[in-house]
């Protein structure tokens, strides 16, 4: 239960508890885009090293989809927010 | 035609009842199966905020029954069975800002207290249990071990875990298991 991260409904909470989507920096393609952005936005992913924005889903708590940027390195956590927009939701 | 009666069994009917671990140590565990009564989840609609207060006026006025778990996300129970009117009753209450999931037939209350209930339950969540930090009726999802499950603080010595009724006699078998140092007295019938 090493790694923690600080849900901002539920406080800090050992990674166990969250399902990783992986990047949140990519955008659907148009549903008229050519198949080459398709198949780069559904199999193509790039492996950074360092700071990194990620989806993490907190299916073990409030079951809501985070947006967390940490250290692919070191693991250090920078931030995690709800990736809803502010007013969204209840 | 029926061509059997359905009978309904509660969860942990079948689970292990009785004293077992250490002898009295003076902090011993005492686990109870809570009466099956009702569990609805209640879901804020979209845009929606500030519903605490109506969701008190649907629960049945105890101090713990309303649990919140996330935002727009709680659960509201008692050991009271609801009718199908009664609950549509409830939700015509809630007027459209949030609506009502019937799980009573879906999730287990267990009863836990003594004096060392927070080290027991600390060896299954990562969840900071402290009185100051976790008062009375404060609710967390998380995990206990592997099993998903709402850990509510009802009193300043017991807790309340409500957990998918599938798991149940799972997390009751492994809450003796963790107890046993302390030594527990289990109750699995209602």
């Amino acid at each position: 239960m090493a790694s923690l991260i600080a849900c901002p409904h539920c406080g800090p909470r050992p990674k166990e508890e969250f399902t990783v989507r992986g990047d949140a920096g990519i955008t659907r393609p148009a549903p008229d885009a050519r198949e080459d952005a398709w198949y780069a936005y559904v199999y193509l992913r790039d492996n950074p090293r360092g700071r990194h924005k990620e989806h993490w889903h907190h299916t073990s708590g409030c079951r809501r989809w985070l947006i967390v940027e940490r250290d692919t390195v070191t693991h250090a956590v920078y931030a995690v927010t709800d990736a809803a927009a502010q007013g969204e939701t209840a | 035609m029926v061509d059997f009666a359905l009978v309904h069994r509660p969860a942990l009917a079948g689970a292990k009842s009785g004293s077992f671990g250490a002898p009295a140590t003076g902090n011993r565990i005492t686990l109870a199966a809570l009466p099956e009564g009702h569990v609805l989840q209640v879901l804020g609609s979209k845009g929606s905020a500030g519903l605490e207060d109506l969701i008190r006026q649907i629960a049945d006025g105890n101090q713990t029954a309303a649990r919140a778990y996330g935002p727009g996300q709680w659960f509201v129970v008692g050991d009271a069975t609801l009718s199908p009117t009664e609950i549509a009753g409830k939700a015509a209450l809630l007027s459209g800002k949030a609506s009502i999931a019937e799980q009573s037939h879906g999730r287990i209350r267990i009863g836990m207290s003594g004096g060392s209930v927070e080290a027991v339950l600390a060896k299954g969540t990562a969840v900071d249990l402290d009185r100051a930090k976790f008062p009375v009726g404060r609710s967390a999802m998380t995990l206990i071990g592997h099993i998903s499950a709402l850990i509510t603080r009802t009193g300043d010595e017991s807790f309340e875990v409500m957990v998918l009724r599938g798991f149940a006699e799972s997390l009751w078998d492994e809450l003796i298991q963790m107890s046993l140092e302390f030594g527990v007295d289990a109750r699995a019938t209602v």
